[in-house]
């Protein structure tokens, strides 16, 4: 028995864990949530290349242009703290060869951004390198060429390198913004097709005014658009091509088609058309011109908008008796609601990530962007409105952009339509500024890949 | 009666870890003992020193075995250390494989202190170091008794003012993902003066994971923290307490709120 | 006496202008309230006429695109007009308030418009000279942000096409 006694004893010693003598651990829960101090450093060149480039571009100082776009980008994000100039120490030709990290500490910037540009052969020639000001070391360095017409690309090629570093994400910098500019009084807007680097700058017009356009989209894969027109009073999904301005009506039919998107390979259009008063989802191969039915319900079905891999369409549809989201198969099958809560809702948009789909909702007069699980759970709401729709997310799935109009007051005035973005976390709300009043924005993929 | 035995045996399990355990009076008295009581202080002192600097290069120390038996705890009055002291001759039995350190140290020992009486506050030292040595290796069955006197915790104010500090420091990457595990585990290599010597992220693998890119910048952001908030505030003695410290950065409460 | 007499006619002539205010203000707020009824605009504030006694617009409820009484009593005049007149072709414009999102309301105003086009399919026209087109919530004619700006622009109207 003793021995018994003293085998059990032995026994649970040896299950007894260590922890009371463990290394001591110290559990770190809280931080501040500030974006993260940074300082970009004016991209150095010699004066000879500053002086070509004045005349080829018309811009004093590529190299600080070029900084003051990466600056501007990365501070939009809302992630990162873009340290004031005046306070650098170091300068710019130096500090790309080899910082003083003390210096750059001593300004609190926790990573450092320096580069040069050369120009050559009529080409420039860009280097930038990332660098770590606490540990002393380099994150990232790399080299590209480009024409020079396109030296503000450079920039948002920087930021989202700058930007996928820092954060473990791909960037969304070097994209374009598609929408809708509007002017004149609400009972008649004029309308056009407009486009512009996703910070504001380069807009371009594709269209004239003359006849109503609506809800263009992106083609994923390349620089085609498509959108809804009225031309000729008959309501019709088109075709752009953004390069040669040329515009075609998809497909011949007999009815309005509307709500148009591209698969996500680009080959096809999915669309609504309207037939004796009822919208169904159809499709289109660009290629082959063969048009399917997608759905086939005495409801309105629109909206559609495809999952990343293809597989999925998202859609809005009243068939329960009011606007709901509903998500099926590519073919129209396993037609799943996926809306439940209080409200209409409407305008889905499945994230390039596959993992959320966006929504704007009515609910008690109030209009909210939100987004939901591909299930329809974990449904949060990111803002709210007096009125506001159309959501469009950026390449990376990290921020929505949309539109927001205000009341106008008792003598019809003060009608206004604008671009907003907000993050994915419900954070850094903003306005995007547009030369005219502007709807229905959609962004495009990134255009270096 | 077996049940019962059985049951008060395992109650330290059902302690928590001992962060949370509360300040222990043994620690603070060996503290002062180390001033006050032992006359030859200042040798100690200086012994204490040399093995600590030995410390940084071996995995474990131990006294020769030699060296327990000739101690006397007559200079210091505390039973807890006379535990500890009986203790340590059962560990030394039960660690075999440290053997060579001991054959190492054996020599800097009997160089320096030849039958010094006074070496018992070395000794005192010596333990609480074994102590935190030894129990890096999880599969040992030692200081049963001892759960209760954690001497290698850090104080709730100790550890309140680590933590104010690196809080202070750290910036949380934005961008994070909201719904993953946002934990960080390092473990650090500290000096008295809390500057950092080593740093370790543990779950390295993960930093190269695909789709856990944003591990990698989360681990770098824990690490920026450290390296900014350099001197750590650590406690001003018992050092051999915290040279080696773990911190737990977890991202997911700042996110989630 | 006398003095009890005054007292009484000021007390008479304030009771009646109270009354009287009240009336007034009954009457404004009614004038509001007579045009929407069940959240279907019932004024004549924006409707024109195809010929006298034809108005050429009818009015819906919020997200529906269901026809009303009235609705369709002025659709039978829209369809004894048409008969009158067999060389006419219209196109029924069907339209939504900004109270939606943009691409729903495009379908919302197709079906509004086509429920007006059936109505009148039924009264013998023929569906030739009917054409229907959406306008979704582009075109309104109040410019108002209040209720009944927006029933103003729940409709569907016929337009003569030549």
């Amino acid at each position: 028995m003793k021995n018994k006694i003293r085998l059990l004893f032995a026994i649970l010693l040896i299950l007894f864990p260590f922890k009371s003598l463990a290394l001591i651990e110290v559990d770190i829960t809280r931080g501040n949530l500030s974006p993260l101090p940074l300082a970009v450093s004016s991209l150095s060149s010699s004066e000879n290349d500053k002086e070509a480039l004045q005349k080829e571009l018309d811009i004093k100082d590529i190299g600080l242009e070029i900084s003051k776009i990466v600056e501007n980008n990365l501070k939009k994000s809302g992630l990162f703290n873009p340290l004031s100039k005046d306070a650098f120490l170091q300068k710019p030709d130096i500090a790309h060869l080899k910082p003083r990290f003390e210096d750059w500490a001593l300004i609190k910037a926790q990573a450092l951004i320096t580069g040069k540009v050369n120009f050559q052969d009529e080409k420039l020639r860009v280097e930038f390198r990332l660098w770590d000001v606490l540990a002393g070391k380099e994150m990232l360095a790399l080299a590209f060429t480009t024409v020079p017409k396109n030296w503000r690309r450079v920039g948002h090629i920087i930021s989202d390198k700058v930007y996928e570093r820092l954060t473990g994400e791909k960037g969304y910098f070097d994209t374009r913004i598609i929408y809708v500019s509007e002017k004149g009084p609400k009972t008649q807007r004029i309308k056009k097709l407009a486009i512009m680097d996703q910070d504001g700058f380069n807009t371009k017009y594709l269209t004239l005014g003359n006849e109503l356009v609506l809800t263009p989209r992106f083609n994923p894969t390349n620089q085609m658009v498509t959108y809804l027109s009225y031309f000729k009073n008959l309501p019709r999904v088109y075709l752009l091509d953004i390069e040669t301005g040329m515009q075609e009506v998809v497909g011949d039919f007999p009815g309005m088609t509307f709500a148009p998107r591209f698969s996500p390979d680009g080959k096809k259009i999915i669309m609504s058309f309207a037939m004796d008063g009822n919208s169904d989802i159809y499709t289109m191969d660009l290629e082959n011109r063969i048009v399917e039915r997608i759905t086939n319900h005495p409801s309105i079905d629109t909206s559609p908008s495809y999952s990343p891999d293809g597989k999925y369409i998202a859609f809005n549809s009243d068939r329960s008796g009011y606007q709901q989201i509903y998500v099926m198969k590519s073919d129209g099958t396993k037609v799943k609601r996926i809306s439940f809560g209080k409200g209409l809702y409407g305008t889905p948009v499945w994230s390039p990530r596959g993992d959320l789909i966006a929504f704007t909702k009515l609910h008690k007069g109030k209009f909210y962007i939100g987004v939901m699980r591909t299930n329809g759970k974990g449904e949060r709401l990111l803002t709210e409105n007096y009125y506001q729709e159309a959501p469009s997310w950026s390449p990376n799935g990290r921020v929505l952009i949309f539109y927001r109009e205000t009341k106008t007051d008792s003598k019809g005035e003060g009608f206004s339509a604008k671009l907003w973005s907000i993050d994915l976390t419900g954070y850094n709300e903003r306005l995007v500024e547009t030369e005219t009043d502007a709807s229905d924005p959609s962004w495009s993929s990134l255009l270096s890949n | 009666m077996m049940l019962i035995f059985v049951a008060t045996l395992s109650l330290p399990l059902l302690i928590k870890k001992p962060i949370d355990l509360p300040p222990i009076i043994s620690v603070e008295l060996i503290q002062i003992t180390d001033q006050t009581n032992i006359p030859f202080a200042p040798k100690a002192k200086k012994i204490i020193e040399k093995v600590k600097k030995k410390q940084e290069k071996l995995v474990s120390e131990q006294a020769p075995p030699k060296k327990v038996k000739k101690e006397k705890p007559d200079a210091v009055p505390l039973p807890e250390e006379k535990n500890e002291i009986v203790k340590k001759i059962k560990e030394k039995k039960q660690n075999p494989e440290r053997i060579e350190d001991e054959v190492k140290q054996v020599s800097e020992f009997e160089k320096d202190e030849m039958f010094d009486p006074n070496s018992i506050a070395a000794l005192i030292d010596k333990s609480k170091e074994e102590q935190a040595t030894t129990t890096q290796k999880l599969d040992k069955v030692t200081q049963s008794q001892d759960s209760s006197m954690n001497l290698s915790g850090l104080t709730l104010s100790e550890e309140d003012a680590l933590k104010a500090q690196i809080f202070g420091c750290w910036s949380i990457p934005l961008g994070l993902p909201y719904n993953e595990n946002l934990l960080v585990r390092i473990k650090l290599k500290l000096k008295p003066d809390g500057s950092v010597i080593k740093t370790e992220i543990l779950d390295h693998a993960r930093m190269n994971k695909p789709g856990q890119g944003f591990y990698k910048v989360l681990a770098e952001s824990a690490l920026r923290a450290v390296q900014m908030c350099q001197p750590l505030r650590v406690p001003t003695t018992g050092y051999e307490r915290w040279k080696d410290l773990q911190l737990n950065f977890d991202a997911r409460e700042m996110l989630e709120g | 006496m006398k003095f009890s007499k005054n007292y009484k006619n000021i007390f008479l002539a304030m009771f009646l202008s109270f009354l009287l205010s009240a009336c007034a203000t009954q009457t404004s707020t009614k004038k509001i309230d007579s045009q929407i009824q069940g959240d279907v605009y019932t004024g004549t504030d924006t409707v024109e006429y195809l010929a006298d006694g034809v108005p050429d617009r009818v009015f819906f409820a919020t997200n529906e695109s269901v026809l009303t009484t009235a609705s369709r009593e002025t659709l039978r005049k829209q369809a004894a007009w048409l008969r009158k007149n067999p060389d006419v072709t219209v196109v029924l414009e069907g339209h939504a308030d900004e109270r939606g999102t943009r691409e729903y309301n495009l379908a919302l105003g197709e079906r509004r418009a086509n429920a007006a086009k059936d109505y009148l399919l039924t009264y013998g026209i023929s569906s030739s000279r009917a054409s229907v087109i959406s306008y979704g919530k582009e075109r309104p004619v109040d410019s108002g942000s209040n209720p009944l700006a927006w029933s103003k622009n729940r409709r569907s109207v016929t337009v003569k096409a030549n």
